[in-house]
Formats: C-alpha cells, sequence, structure tokens
C-alpha cells in the first residue's frame, strides 16, 4: 500500500465517492477526468501527498490527539464530571503525593508497552499481554506459596519465573501461528480468557486465603515484595527502566534490532539474506512475554502484594495504545507509559469519587488511538475542496 | 440421562444463535474487503441497547431488538468512517473500536443503574401441533421467534450475497477493489452498507443475549463470543452456511456447560467455562492442519482502497 512509486501524475479523486457515486447514475467510469463539472457547492477531492514535513506532522499528530482528548473531556462531561472537576482531578494526581501512585503505577504499564512494541516490531499482534500477565503473576505466585529458594533471592527467583510464565504463554500462540497458521489476534485475545478462567480457578480453589475466604492468595511475606527505593516509589520501577534500557539497545544498537527491522521491512527478503527469522522470531516474541509476565509481577508484588482476581485488567489495550504512540519505539515507551499511568490513576480517583467505572480509561485509550491513527491520513493525503 | 439430552439440545438454538448471527453480520462485511474486529464491542453495543430499551420502553422484546440493531448500526457508522473514509489500519481501528464499546458500554450502563436489571424476554413459540411430537418437537418446534428468523435471515443474505447484482458487486468490491472501481462500482458505498448491514446483524445478536437468553445487562457480558465468531468465519472461510453449523457446534459446547454441572457431574467450574475459547482455538489448528494453500478469504480482505495510490 505504499505510495512508493514514481509520482507519474497527480490525479485528483473523489474523497466522498458515495455521493458521487449517487449523484451520477448510470455509474461511468471516471478514472481520468481529474476535475468534473462543478455542481453548486463544489466537491472534495483526495490527492496522494509524496512527503510532508516533520514539523507538519508532529502539528496533525498534536493536532488530533488534542481533538481526541477533546472528545473524551465531552464524554466525561455528559457523564456528569464537569470539566473544571477533572481538571482539579488533574491537578491532584500531579502532586507530589499521587505522584508516587503514579510512578508506581508506569511501571506495570511501561513493561507492557515494551511487551507489545517488541511483538508489533516485528509483525505480531501480542493481544494476549493480560494472559501473559496472568500467568507471571501465577508463576511469581507459586514461588512464594511453594516457598521456593532462600529469602534473600526470593524476589529475584519471582521475578524470572514471572518473566518464563509469561514468555511460555505467548510461545504458545507462537507455536500455533508458525506450525497451523493460527491467526495470532484470535488465539492471544481468547487465551486472555482461558487465562483468567485459570486464575479464578486458583484463586477460588487450591490458593485461595484460608484466612478472610476473600479470592485472593494469601499476602506475600515482606522479603517478597518489591522495596522501596525511597519516597514510597518501589524498585518495580528499576525493573521497567531496566527493561526499557536493554529493550533500546537490542532495538537501536544490536545485531538483533537490525535484523527486526529488515524482518518488518520485507521478511522474504531478510530471509533469502541469511536472517534466522524463525530464531528471531521466537526469541522478540518470548522476550515480548517475558515483558507482559515481568509486569504482572510487578503489579501483584507492589501495589496488591498478593495475586488478586484483577491485576491485570485492562493492560491489553494500554500496551496497544502505549506501542502505538511510542511507534513501537522502546525508548519513548517510559513517556507514554508515564503519561497512561497518570490516566489511571485519574480513572482510579474518578471511579472511587464519582463512581465513574474504570472502563472509562480504555474507552479514552481507544479514542486516543483513533484519532491519532486518523492523522496518518491527513499526513499522507491532502484534501481540497474543488469548485 | 434421556432428560438430560433432551434439555441440553434444545437449548442448543438459543446459544447458538447469537454466534451465528454475529457471524453471518462479519461474513457480510469481509466479503466487501473490510477485515472486521469489531464483533466484541458492537455486540456488547447491542447488549446495552437491547437491555436498556426493554427497561424503559415498557419491555417489549422486539423493540428491544430493533434498538439494539440500530444501535450498533450507528456505532458501526464509527468504523466506517475509520476504515473507509480515512482509511485506518484496519486491525488497530477494530481493536480501538472493540475497546471504545467496551469502555462506553460499562460506562453508559453503570451510569444509566442498568446493571442486573431483571428483563421480561421472549416466550418461547409453540408450532402447534408439531410441538407435541415428543422429543423433536420440544428440540425444533419450541424455540423463540429470533430462532426462527435467524434463519430466515440466513436464506436471505446467500440470496442477496450469491444471487443477486448487489451482492455480486459486494463481493466484487471484497476480493479488487481497484478493478471494481475501474468498472465503475462505488468501492467506498459498498463497503460502508456491507459494514452497517453487517453491523445491525452483530447488534441483534448481542441484543439476543442480553434481552432473550440470559436476560440482564451485566458489564462485558459478551464474554468472548465476539471474538469466537470473528474465529468462525475463518472456520466458515467466510461463507454463510458453514458459519451456521459452526455456531450450532459452539452452541452445544456452550450450552452444555450448565447442564453439566445441574447434572450433578463435578467439574471445575472454572475450567469448564475455558471450553468454549479452547474449542474455538482447537477448531482453528483444525482449519489450519486440514487445508494448506486456499483459505478462500476475500482477495482484498484487510486493505484500504484509495484509488489514486499506486501499487
Amino acid at each position: 500500500m505504499n505510495s512508493t512509486g514514481p509520482p507519474t501524475a497527480r490525479p485528483s479523486a473523489v474523497l466522498w465517492s458515495i455521493m458521487d457515486d449517487v449523484s451520477s447514475q448510470p455509474a461511468s467510469p471516471e478514472l481520468t477526468s481529474p476535475v468534473k463539472a462543478s455542481r453548486g457547492l463544489g466537491r472534495l477531492t483526495l490527492d496522494v501527498r509524496q512527503d510532508l514535513s516533520p514539523w507538519k506532522q508532529a502539528v496533525f499528530v498534536g493536532g488530533s490527539l488534542l481533538v481526541g482528548l477533546a472528545i473524551s473531556v465531552a464524554i466525561l462531561a455528559a457523564a456528569g464530571i464537569a470539566p473544571l472537576t477533572l481538571a482539579s482531578e488533574l491537578a491532584g494526581v500531579m502532586t507530589a503525593e499521587s505522584l508516587r501512585g503514579v510512578l508506581v503505577q508506569a511501571a506495570p504499564l511501561i513493561l507492557v508497552g515494551l511487551g507489545a512494541s517488541l511483538a508489533f516490531r516485528i509483525g505480531f499482534w501480542n493481544l494476549g499481554l493480560e494472559g501473559q500477565m496472568i500467568f507471571g503473576g501465577i508463576f511469581a505466585s507459586a514461588i512464594s506459596i511453594d516457598d521456593i529458594g532462600p529469602a534473600s533471592v526470593r524476589l529475584v527467583l519471582m521475578g524470572s519465573a514471572a518473566a518464563i510464565g509469561g514468555a511460555l504463554w505467548v510461545l504458545l500462540t507462537l507455536f500455533l501461528k508458525i506450525r497451523f497458521r493460527v491467526n495470532e489476534i484470535i488465539a492471544t485475545l481468547l487465551l486472555n480468557y482461558v487465562a483468567i478462567n485459570f486464575l479464578f480457578h486458583l484463586l477460588y480453589g487450591a490458593w485461595q486465603d484460608a484466612k478472610t475466604a476473600f479470592p485472593q492468595s494469601t499476602p506475600f511475606r515482606p522479603f517478597e515484595r518489591l522495596t522501596d527505593i525511597g519516597h514510597g516509589v518501589n524498585s518495580g520501577l528499576l525493573v521497567a527502566i531496566a527493561g526499557v534500557l536493554v529493550a533500546g539497545w537490542l532495538m537501536h544498537l544490536s545485531r538483533i534490532g537490525f535484523y527486526t527491522r529488515f524482518v518488518s521491512a520485507n521478511p522474504r527478503m531478510a530471509k533469502i539474506a541469511g536472517v534466522p527469522l524463525q530464531a528471531l522470531t521466537v526469541w522478540i516474541i518470548a522476550a515480548s512475554g517475558a515483558c507482559a509476565g515481568l509486569a504482572g509481577f510487578v503489579n501483584i508484588a507492589s501495589q496488591e502484594g498478593r495475586l488478586t482476581q484483577s491485576f491485570a485488567n485492562g493492560y491489553v489495550f494500554s500496551g496497544v495504545l502505549i506501542a502505538f504512540l511510542s511507534r513501537n519505539d522502546p525508548i519513548v515507551v517510559p513517556v507514554v507509559g508515564f503519561l497512561i499511568a497518570v490516566l489511571f490513576i485519574t480513572g482510579q480517583t474518578l471511579q472511587v469519587f464519582y463512581q465513574i467505572p474504570f472502563t472509562m480509561v480504555q474507552m479514552i485509550e481507544a479514542i486516543i488511538v483513533m484519532a491519532v491513527a486518523s492523522s496518518e491520513f491527513l499526513i499522507r493525503h491532502r484534501i481540497r475542496w474543488i469548485r | 440421562m434421556g432428560d438430560f439430552l433432551i434439555n441440553w439440545i434444545a437449548n442448543v438454538p438459543v446459544t447458538a444463535v447469537p454466534y451465528a448471527l454475529a457471524a453471518l453480520g462479519l461474513i457480510i462485511s469481509e466479503r466487501s474487503g473490510v477485515l472486521n474486529l469489531t464483533a466484541e464491542g458492537l455486540m456488547l453495543i447491542g447488549a446495552l441497547a437491547g437491555a436498556g430499551s426493554c427497561l424503559m420502553l415498557g419491555g417489549h422484546p422486539a423493540v428491544a431488538l430493533l434498538v439494539a440493531m440500530i444501535a450498533a448500526s450507528l456505532v458501526s457508522l464509527l468504523f466506517a468512517v475509520l476504515v473507509v473514509v480515512l482509511r485506518i489500519n484496519q486491525v488497530i481501528a477494530g481493536l480501538s473500536m472493540v475497546f471504545f464499546c467496551q469502555g462506553l458500554t460499562g460506562l453508559i450502563g453503570t451510569l444509566a443503574h442498568w446493571q442486573n436489571k431483571q428483563l421480561t424476554g421472549l416466550a418461547d413459540l409453540r408450532i402447534w401441533p408439531l410441538s407435541e411430537i415428543p422429543v423433536i418437537g420440544r428440540i425444533l418446534f419450541m424455540q423463540d421467534p429470533v430462532v426462527y428468523l435467524t434463519i430466515l435471515i440466513f436464506f436471505v443474505v446467500n440470496l442477496v450475497l450469491f444471487r443477486t447484482m448487489p451482492g455480486l458487486r459486494l463481493r466484487a468490491v471484497g476480493e479488487n477493489p481497484a478493478a471494481s472501481d475501474a468498472a465503475g462500482i462505488s468501492v467506498a458505498l459498498h463497503r460502508v452498507v456491507a459494514i452497517v448491514a453487517g453491523s445491525s446483524l452483530i447488534g441483534l445478536a448481542g441484543g439476543y443475549i442480553s434481552v432473550v437468553n440470559v436476560k440482564l445487562w451485566v458489564t462485558g457480558m459478551v464474554g468472548g463470543r465476539g471474538w469466537i465468531a470473528v474465529a468462525l468465519v475463518v472456520f466458515a472461510r467466510w461463507a454463510p452456511w458453514p458459519a451456521m453449523w459452526g455456531a450450532l457446534l459452539f452452541g452445544c459446547i456452550e450450552a452444555l456447560i450448565p447442564h453439566i454441572a445441574a447434572a450433578g457431574i463435578r467439574v471445575p467450574q472454572y475450567l469448564m467455562l475455558m471450553t468454549p475459547y479452547l474449542a474455538t482455538i482447537a477448531v482453528m489448528i483444525w482449519v489450519g492442519a486440514k487445508d494448506r494453500g486456499s483459505s478462500r478469504e476475500p482477495g482484498a480482505l484487510g486493505q484500504p482502497h484509495v484509488r489514486e495510490e499506486r501499487r
């Protein structure tokens, strides 16, 4: 679909070909007539742009982002949150007290964002981030519940187990894709439901907290929880930043990153040129799942301190959004991740104080993705009004 | 054992209808070349609109189902604008639509206090005297009207898609938009109509779940059935009748779950609830293992059409 061909001619065409078609009966091929006779109001036409300066691109992306946010604010206003209230809640999130919460929340979001962007880079729609988080959480909790390893290295063991759990869960889909050509979009999404039912099976069964009889595991011991690195921020953020650095190094500096760009540009060419396609895919996808698994571990070992029913809720699309807005660049992921963390914390505040359901966060995320994706159209096409 | 079987099989059409209608709606839109992942979201819209209008408009199930269809069609216009006019990547657009609808329905359902309110539902149609035939009467001739309507819809859609000029044009647009365009067929018009028409059926599927089957609105109640419908379309190779058989298969599995528990067979509940998803994956594996080569998917599936872009 890329308009890489030489610009032989620039024929105009009708954007609203619906209008056009209705009014031009019987239908006549009108391929070569660039301008039709004007009928009163004129009409919209569409040109393909060859390129656009980065500044203008930024204006289009920023503009559509603003439109998306405006729509979100309007919907919230309709739901009973006046824009001023929203502004004051946002300002509240930005205070030092809440900013800790944002940083704690940012860690798992950055990790799922990394997971998504790694997979998207190699053209694999990993939409099973929630399932991988759940299995990361389950593997980490298993280490805690079965009391494996000495206390001093317990956290490292739990983290490693979580990474392995997430990686195994996504590799299952990759195997199905390679071996049976199963579409990974549907498979990963369906496996989320399988994972969540398995989590319920554990939490309403063998792993249920005997003391409270709530569907949660027993709380982790103090040495199984992420340590405080000062100001109430825990080491989960360090895990996330380490992930960013490793992924950034992999994608920008190492040979693997070069191979990945090659494969995503042209898989057949890459294969012919001797890129180890299969091994590369397996490792990148495993890393993607491991990131999501680590996100699950960071989430349960910091905020909750135990395995809960809903610790992975709302992370799939957050991961997609973070990867999409950062253009799959690991170095940009923490910036977007931080902003989405602000959105998460604001959403939690609105849920507690204004009874706005947390799914609102997903809706705003979706609006942002739609708006920014739409700007792509304006970047690549010029709309003109012809009389 | 006999009772168990009859009760189970008699319930299959009710659980199969949402799959069948949603898959058919997806087939209509994908035949026009639009990769449609929106089913899960639009089914939620249909389910919420159906439940809401049942509560607000006096509880007529027929009105509720109609409102569900209209609501899903209206929301699908947004998807149509995104993929047909703005030519956004259809996977991104579809996913965004699903999560947008999840958020929106959660918001409206909670703020309007439609959660967990009992709905009247739809009475079964007794096709007397056929309904008095033992066993078969209960299974085939004592279902609600939508079950029979679904079969009728399948006949009509099959006829329109494969035996009429508009259907031919729609499929042509899905196979080769550039050639269709050159032949004077409006790609955008056919795609928009296909999306909206298909989405009305998806909305009906969602409305059926809340109004007729569960008789409640619960946030996120569609629970992955939309994704199963997407898989069903691949399984059915974009043809209506195979989609119907696939829907019956998933209906069998889903209908079995409550009956297993009711029959006193002790199977862990949550492992039981995984079965529809695992079965879907199993079916996809089977499809992948069976035919290497032709998947019969529409030629231009997922490709936006911009007339002036050269390839």
